[in-house]
């Protein structure tokens, strides 16, 4: 069994009790929320799971700022808490996009500390999330224990141009290659069931270049790719506790998702190949209504010029990744007016596959090549805010699935080029 | 009086008999040195040639940034670095006829040559290294810069590459002693007159647009940095 990050108070708390549910909350400076994350957790244990025996596993990543000192505080008299060891990380030097880091340690911590605990569910939360309820832990747990499922992997309500990134790249892709329409691949939050748990730990995904990063959607790839029941619990509204120092600029964030989702590919080339269609995942909880977002102003003329400016200057070197009659349509793209800016989601999905292609094949630096995509995607991301301005959450829900429709579609093109590389640029 | 004439033509001939004898051997080796190299150099280009072409050498060049079409009107790195090989091999073998031939100024040309070879070798591989590197830092930018809205990304870019170019081609130049104190001299004052320059530019010329473009970079963050895009 695999015990990595487990602390010796871990291992005398093993031999004495097996538990039901372990949830595991990591941490890295929160300390404005973890408390109320872990009062949560508490309440929502003892409201529905108030039979099952449950340990509350924290996983600090090297806060400086008291949070696992407000997390035992805050379940003080009630119950206590297991806590995996700090350990030590290379990750500061460049800080990921869900700015925790160290995070796979962290997470590999609580995975194994929920095996050694012979648990039968666990639960992860990332304590700098300011809407977690007692209700989440039910929605996220409860499939696990009454349905067995394997993984419950959340959905959140958000403003239509929110998580553009995954809604334009990361869920179209990650669907039309491992047939699994998991709204949320790329979260800190999610239940596992004790199979699904142990997969994890012996998946080779721990110690891999860009883990630090690109853990969350590497265990997503793992259950969608294996033999497990996958489920999606609403969760209602997330809102992360703002780091406004550590906020990352788009290049970066594009560079450590994407090239997460690609670096993927290779690792489960046999697996995605053999996948031709996709299902639907079973939802459980409830998405609320209403109009409790916030507004999130965006004005699609300024992505237009980043995009123009990106052709004018990029295209020499989206031409050592994209064929001649891609660049064609872009220049097509270039010159038409504004408002009826549109990008075509065949044209969209054969671009997203490309440079996928191309950083398999190293066409020019991995780096250059996911931060040359920035102007694109802000292309595409200008196209489809035109397109939905306006239009109400069953609109926008059509528009993405054409959009999904559209890579899986496009799916052999990408098949084909990978096992014919010398087609890349024909 | 006729004796005198008869040795004199006859030390003659013997000088110009035995300066034959002794030129023959060396020209025999300078011939056979020059065939044997031209055999090999004609064998190496091929090997060369063949094993860059297998190696996909033409392509990954081209990934690399090298582009050699301006070069060369094979376009072809491939064909280029075996015929670069195959001109070092007969230019050896010439060397070394010349020693073998002990004429005594091709023989100290040929052994200043060889001397000096290593530091030319050095010195191309100095400035190829800095041509990589320039490339691939003036890409970097430019992408760097177009995401951040940069107007004047490829100016960037293009001062970028130019002053690694010459950095490389000046420590390349100071490699190989080509005029080492004038060329550190005129390095000094370009670069330093760039900085000049441009300092004196933004100083004096541009300091409202710096300023606004500055105030703008640190108010409003590029086109879609503002969203949660995960």
């Amino acid at each position: 069994m695999t015990s990595t990050g487990s602390s010796s108070s871990v291992a005398t708390e093993t031999r004495s009790a097996s538990v039901d549910i372990v949830v595991g909350v990591t941490s890295y400076n929160d300390a404005a929320t973890v408390g109320a994350v872990v009062a949560a957790v508490r309440d929502g244990l003892a409201r529905h799971f108030a039979g099952a025996a449950s340990r509350v596993v924290l996983a600090d990543c090297g806060s400086s700022d008291g949070s696992p000192a407000r997390a035992r505080d805050s379940l003080r008299g009630t119950a206590e808490i297991l806590e995996v060891p700090s350990p030590p990380t290379t990750d500061r030097l460049e800080m990921p996009y869900h700015r925790m880091p160290g995070k796979a340690r962290a997470l590999r911590g609580i995975l194994a500390t929920a095996q050694s605990l012979d648990a039968r569910a666990c639960v992860v939360l990332d304590a700098g999330i300011e809407t977690v309820t007692p209700q989440w832990v039910h929605w996220l747990i409860d499939p696990v224990l009454t349905h067995g499922f394997d993984l419950v992997a959340p959905l959140y309500r958000r403003h239509p141009y929110e998580g553009a990134l995954t809604k334009g790249i990361v869920y179209p892709m990650f669907r039309a290659l491992y047939g699994v329409r998991l709204r949320q691949p790329i979260t800190g939050e999610f239940a596992c069931s004790s199979r699904l748990l142990g997969h994890f730990l012996d998946e080779n995904v721990w110690d891999r270049d860009g883990a630090h990063a690109g853990i969350d959607l590497w265990l997503a790839s793992s259950a969608a790719s294996g033999d497990f029941r996958i489920g999606e619990a609403a969760l209602g509204v997330r809102h992360h506790h703002a780091h406004a120092d550590e906020t990352l600029d788009l290049g970066t964030l594009v560079t450590q998702v994407i090239g997460s989702l690609f670096a993927d590919l290779e690792n489960r080339v046999e697996r995605w190949q053999r996948v031709r269609s996709s299902v639907a995942v079973q939802p459980f909880g409830e998405l609320a209504t209403g109009n409790s977002l916030q507004p999130v102003s965006v004005d699609p003329e300024k992505l237009i010029e980043s995009y123009r400016l990106g052709y004018r200057e990029l295209r020499d070197i989206w031409t050592w990744v994209l064929p001649p009659r891609t660049i064609l349509d872009l220049r097509r793209l270039m010159n038409g007016p504004g408002a009826s800016f549109r990008l075509d989601d065949s044209l969209w999905a054969t671009i997203v596959y490309d440079f996928a292609l191309g950083y398999r094949l190293r066409v020019i630096a991995r780096e250059h090549l996911l931060r040359s995509l920035v102007p694109l995607y802000l292309a595409w991301l200008a196209s489809f805010i035109v397109e939905i301005r306006d239009r109400g959450e069953e609109d926008v829900e059509q528009r993405l699935e054409r959009l999904c429709a559209a890579f899986e579609e496009q799916k052999p093109y990408l098949i084909s080029k990978w096992r014919w590389p010398e087609r890349v640029r024909t | 009086m006729v004796e005198g004439i008869q040795r004199a033509l006859s030390i003659a001939g013997t000088r110009i008999v035995d300066g034959i004898a002794n030129f023959l051997p060396g020209a025999l080796v300078l011939l056979l040195l020059l065939t044997a190299s031209l055999i090999v150099a004609v064998i190496v280009r091929y090997a060369v040639f063949r094993a860059l072409t297998g190696l996909d050498f033409d392509r990954r060049a081209e990934e690399l940034g090298v582009s050699v079409a301006e070069w060369t009107p094979s376009r072809s790195a491939s064909k280029l670095v075996a015929s670069v090989t195959y001109w070092i091999i007969l230019l050896i073998g010439l060397m070394l006829g010349f020693a073998a031939l002990d004429a005594a100024l091709p023989s100290r040309f040929a052994t200043s040559v060889l001397e000096y070879l290593p530091h030319l070798v050095a010195a191309i591989t100095i400035f190829v290294l800095g041509g990589l590197i320039a490339r691939f830092l003036a890409r970097a930018v430019l992408i760097e810069a177009v995401n951040m809205g940069i107007r004047s990304a490829r100016l960037l870019s293009l001062a970028v590459k130019w002053v690694v170019l010459m950095v490389a081609a000046a420590m390349a130049l100071d490699h190989i002693g080509i005029g080492r104190t004038a060329l550190l001299l005129a390095f000094g004052i370009a670069f330093g007159g760039i900085v000049l320059a441009t300092a004196l530019a933004v100083g004096l010329g541009a300091k409202d647009m710096v300023s606004r473009s500055l105030e703008r970079q640190m108010r409003e963050p590029s086109p879609g940095d503002k969203l949660d895009h995960v």
